[in-house]
């Protein structure tokens, strides 16, 4: 059996949890980053990023609803990060379907379940399990920790090539920038309060492995848009050249 | 083109090797702290840590103009406005004011948080 870790050591057993199975390294967000992708194929993008983070909020309240009343700024926080989803400013799904359109999709196929993958809607089902059925730490671990906190890093690597190479406008890209800075402060806010309550060995262990197994949910999710949207117009090959690890990589995914 | 968030200024002004120094006027008080180079004190408020809990701010998407301070000192280290905060703050940018949610501190700055701008100050630029 594992010993209880304090903050510092518990902090770090997170983040090499998710490092390992970082999206940056899936092809589609390789040869997003290599300006290698059209704007239809970043449509397809966006058409099925909706269902993953669309119901976000929903996520969070099914998270609020069942955390113990004593945490009270972990619910605040839950509540703070609902809002700022969703009526904070811009609403965040409305600033995604203006990225959408602005590669030539429309709102309808945005918003039509019919649109996405099935290993989208696998991931969008696994967010709502854990939300549903996991202790409510151990969900902020998953949920917060594992995938928002991934976010800033993505977009940062991401956005910069939306508009030098892809020829975005600032307004059309204006989903990423907010999520750079907002998902900072989640994925921040989420590691404190795992790090406080998470505080038995055996809530550390499985916070450790839903951070494991969300960031690798994610990097599925963001591999299976390679493969249905990208592979017929860019082979892999061709992804190879930019990151000669992908395939490798993709082969450990698909056997894990 | 870049985004406020990718421009980032260059060197740490006035002490070198030193991480940047940042002081707040709030309501008569000041409040004074050191952040990490290219740090945005909206995220750094959102965590908890300095300038929290004195740093006013709201969407973080340079939207609604709560975290909008007067930049006392450090304002020509800046980088260049960009889209939101030109649509947001219009003439108040003349006026030394900018969106705290749209920096990266890298040197030395002063601010002053007083009211919420109004929306926008001048008509919202094109």
């Amino acid at each position: 059996m594992p010993d209880l870790m304090n903050h510092v050591e518990f902090r770090t057993a997170l983040e090499n949890a998710i490092k390992g199975k970082s999206a940056n390294k899936a092809p589609f967000s390789i040869a997003w980053a290599s300006g290698k992708l059209n704007r239809a194929h970043l449509g397809k993008w966006a058409e099925n990023h909706y269902h993953y983070v669309g119901p976000f909020a929903d996520y969070l309240a099914y998270i609020y609803a069942r955390m113990p009343e004593r945490y009270t700024e972990a619910k605040d926080f839950l509540l703070a990060n609902m809002y700022e989803e969703e009526i904070g400013g811009d609403r965040h799904t409305d600033l995604l379907i203006r990225f959408a359109e602005a590669c030539g999709t429309t709102r309808a196929r945005v918003i039509d379940p019919d649109n996405m993958t099935a290993t989208t809607r696998g991931l969008q089902s696994w967010c709502y399990a854990v939300a549903m059925r996991e202790d409510p730490i151990v969900a902020v671990a998953g949920l917060v920790v594992g995938l928002e906190s991934q976010v800033p890093s993505i977009y940062r690597k991401q956005t910069p090539t939306l508009r030098e190479k892809y020829k975005f406008t600032d307004e059309e890209v204006e989903f990423f920038d907010l999520h750079i800075v907002s998902d900072e402060i989640h994925g921040e806010r989420g590691y404190q309060i795992v790090l406080e309550h998470a505080n038995t060995v055996e809530l550390q262990q499985r916070c450790l492995k839903i951070c494991e197994i969300g960031a690798q949910m994610r990097l599925l999710y963001t591999t299976a848009l390679y493969w249905d949207y990208v592979a017929k117009d860019i082979p892999i090959s061709e992804i190879e050249n930019v990151e000669p690890r992908v395939q490798q990589g993709e082969r450990q995914l698909l056997q894990a | 083109m870049s985004s406020p968030g990718f421009s980032r200024a260059n060197a740490s002004c006035c002490r070198p090797d030193q991480v940047p120094k940042v002081t707040l006027h709030r309501d008569g008080q000041a409040y004074e702290g050191e952040v990490a180079e290219n740090t945005n004190l909206v995220v750094k408020a959102g965590i908890r840590q300095f300038p929290f809990p004195h740093l006013r701010y709201g969407c973080g998407m340079g939207k609604c103009g709560k975290c909008a301070c007067h930049v006392l000192k450090g304002a020509e280290q800046l980088p260049e406005p960009g889209w939101k905060e030109k649509k947001r703050l219009g003439s108040g940018l003349d006026e030394g004011y900018r969106l705290i949610c749209q920096l990266w501190i890298n040197h030395d700055i002063e601010l002053e948080q007083g009211e919420i701008p109004g929306e926008p100050l001048t008509p919202a630029i094109a």
